[in-house]
């Protein structure tokens, strides 16, 4: 399964990947100068906060998130692995919010959905990958830590 | 990250750029791309770098972090880099007329008219130390009274730019007063212009329409060459054109004023492309100034064994005059030196028509045509490339557009060069680009008189308002820069607006992070010059700008009637 991998060492919390999966993910627009004048205001589904580190949705092999789910919005895509919201029948318990242990799903500030990166699933490559100016935010299959340990 | 656009349309570059690729040499455009995606917040004017406890943002998308350390918010941190840019243009013109002065008072020449160059050295003078000087009583009462009324008439350089460098500092100053303040700095570095080029004027003679040839067809196989490179003093650019004249050295410029009466400096290309001439083999010495010339330029040289001597130096050479021997020396002798390498001079030349002036072109005529209609507007054109866009390609289609549909075109500077390149300024060719009542007018107007008029902007805007009847802000002008880079033209960009004449600017100016910033550009410069400074986010081709300013004639947009608050 491929996953994002954030490297602590390169990354400067320049904030680029917040500012573009704005735009890209959450925005109308689509374009920069377009989304920053947009109401409501496009939220990033990539945190870069307190030490410089870029943190987004893990995807977990165990992910607390699907089982506190009580309708199964939470869904994961059976060929990709990928962990994502399926909005239309999101209650916004925010049952998946409490249970997060990298607190990286959210409430929509205006909508009742929660909203977690999906690795842009539907897109080629993630957004935040491939803006990042460092590359310490890259794409790579995930290591089976029960071989490595 | 990769870019796909076409690099360029003029096909004597393109030749270039394929041989650099096949010889791995990297040009702007290479390096354009590997600096994508660009910071999203310097680009939208929502980074600070002012002090140390940053650099800060201002985050368009989250609720946190919205003001910087020392509290500046979007608004302001929008309009601060709109005034950090201008603070660098005004210094230019700054710059570039304080060589130039430095270089008379030296004694370095002798002025054709003494009694006219003194004048000027003192109004000069008065202007940079109280702006209490004759040279704002060129422009019109009206627009020196509402500049007045706003607070934003020069006052010499400590008010104006050491002041306005303040307010990068700290303060708090409001949005609206950061932006006056631009428009303050804007304006030292109009008059400083203004004053560079009637300065010219008296010392080596007045300007006039000259014939031109540009492009890089131009360049000479069988003697030595040589180019200046961006502004360098007037002064030694003289004095090595007299030398080389004596010596048969060619002596070209990019990006550099052509005109110096009597020479004439052949525009070789353009900004974006300024790399190109040294890869022809073609050059054997440059002269370099600071704006407009790229740091990739010494490498450049060192490739192609191109000799470069830069004019701005800490340790200059004091005497001119022999500087100016040394350096057409040092051509003659990089010339035999470089007998092994291969001179490639594409077959690309056009001739022009350039440096036209009140003296040649009868403003009262163009006025009349504007009067009775045949004429629709006119549109200033200015800017030099930017590596954002395809190289000259929407400046060329604007032109076309604006004269197919009966729209007087002024450009000046960078921008004539690469309208030049496609026969715009070539009087042969005028009727195929001009509609009819431009080619009736231009007709009018003289024999020799191409589509596009190449003539000092603000020169123009003075000539208008002191020959017709209206303020500037009640004809039908709007100024273009669509593929403008150098902060010079983000100045002459708001000063133009302060004339009270619209301006179209490309590519957008950091100021896109706040609305109100934008929306100030539009109606709060609307209510105080009777102009708007457009920001133009979405993106649209060049046909589609063209058409902006052809939709506001049709139909002017309305004042709310409500003043700006």
């Amino acid at each position: 399964m491929q996953v994002i991998k954030v490297d602590p060492e390169k990354c400067t919390g320049c904030h680029q990947c917040e500012l573009w999966c704005a735009t890209e993910i959450a925005s109308v627009a689509k374009e920069l100068a377009g989304a920053i004048i947009e109401e409501p205001q496009p939220v990033p589904r990539v945190y870069v906060e307190g030490k410089k580190l870029a943190l987004q949705c893990r995807h977990c092999v165990e992910a607390p998130c699907l089982d506190a789910c009580p309708n199964g919005t939470m869904r994961r895509d059976k060929e990709t692995g990928l962990v994502y919201v399926h909005e239309p029948t999101c209650i916004a318990c925010w049952m998946c919010v409490m249970v997060c242990p990298f607190g990286v799903i959210n409430p929509s500030p205006t909508y009742k959905v929660a909203i977690k990166c999906d690795r842009c699933r539907n897109m080629g490559y993630p957004i935040c990958a491939e803006v990042c100016p460092t590359q310490a935010i890259t794409v790579e299959p995930r290591q089976d830590y029960r071989k490595v340990f | 990250m990769e870019f796909i656009q076409r690099k360029t349309a003029d096909r004597a570059v393109n030749h270039f750029l394929l041989k650099a690729a096949d010889q791995e040499i990297t040009v702007a455009w290479d390096r354009f791309e590997g600096q994508l995606p660009e910071c999203g917040f310097c680009e939208s004017g929502l980074s600070c770098r002012d002090c140390l406890q940053g650099p800060c943002i201002s985050h368009p998308f989250k609720d946190q972090s919205k003001l910087g350390v020392c509290g500046k918010d979007k608004d302001i941190l929008a309009a601060q880099s709109l005034l950090r840019l201008v603070l660098k243009g005004t210094m230019s013109y700054l710059d570039q007329l304080n060589d130039f002065v430095t270089g008379i008072q030296a004694g370095n020449v002798k002025p054709a008219d003494k009694g006219q160059a003194d004048q000027i050295l003192k109004a000069i003078v008065d202007l940079m130390h109280t702006g209490n000087s004759e040279v704002v009583d060129e422009f019109p009462a009206a627009l020196v009274e509402a500049w007045k009324t706003v607070g934003i008439t020069p006052q010499g350089v400590a008010t104006d730019v050491f002041k306005a460098s303040q307010r990068l500092e700290g303060g708090i100053s409001n949005m609206e007063e950061t932006l006056l303040w631009s428009f303050k700095t804007a304006l030292l570095g109009c008059m400083a212009d203004r004053l560079q080029t009637r300065l010219k004027a008296a010392v080596f003679g007045p300007t006039t329409a000259s014939e031109l040839e540009v492009n890089l067809g131009i360049l000479k196989k069988d003697v030595p060459t040589i180019l200046f490179y961006g502004s360098v003093s007037p002064l030694l650019k003289h004095k090595v054109a007299k030398a080389a004249e004596e010596k048969n050295v060619s002596v070209m410029g990019v990006c550099t004023d052509p005109l110096l009466p009597p020479y004439r400096f052949f525009p070789v290309t353009t900004y974006v492309s300024q790399e190109i001439p040294l890869m022809t083999g073609a050059v054997d010495l440059i002269v370099t100034g600071s704006q407009f010339v790229n740091p990739s330029l010494a490498d450049v040289a060192k490739d192609w064994k191109v000799i470069l001597v830069p004019t701005d130096g800490l340790n200059q050479n004091p005497d001119p005059d022999a500087w100016a021997q040394n350096i057409v020396e040092q051509a003659v002798n990089a010339f035999e030196m470089r007998q092994t390498i291969t001179r490639d001079i594409p077959m690309v030349k056009e001739s022009a028509v350039m440096g036209q002036s009140a003296a040649d072109v009868d403003i009262n005529k163009i006025i009349q045509a504007l009067n009775s209609g045949k004429i629709k507007g006119i549109a200033l054109l200015a800017g030099s490339n930017n590596v954002k866009y395809t190289q000259d390609e929407v400046l060329v289609t604007v032109a076309k557009q604006f004269l197919a549909n009966d729209i007087l075109c002024i450009s000046e500077g960078e921008a004539s060069v690469s309208l030049a390149k496609y026969r715009l300024l070539d009087p042969a060719r005028r009727d195929k680009d001009c509609g009819a009542g431009v080619n009736e007018l231009l007709a009018a107007l003289g024999e020799n008189m191409p589509s596009v008029i190449d003539w000092s902007l603000t020169d123009f805007l003075l000539a208008l308002a002191e020959a017709g009847d209206k303020a500037l802000s009640d004809y039908p002008i709007c100024a273009y820069f669509p593929e403008a880079n150098r902060t010079a033209e983000v100045t002459q960009a708001m000063w133009t607006v302060a004339m009270g004449v619209s301006t179209y600017f490309w590519p957008c100016l950091p100021v896109t992070g706040s609305a109100k910033t934008q929306q100030a550009l539009e109606d709060f410069c609307r209510d105080k010059f009777g102009a708007s400074l457009h920001v133009v986010t979405q993106k649209i081709d060049a046909r589609t700008k063209a058409g902006l300013f052809l939709k506001t004639i049709e139909a002017p947009a309305a004042m709310s009637g409500k003043s700006w608050e």
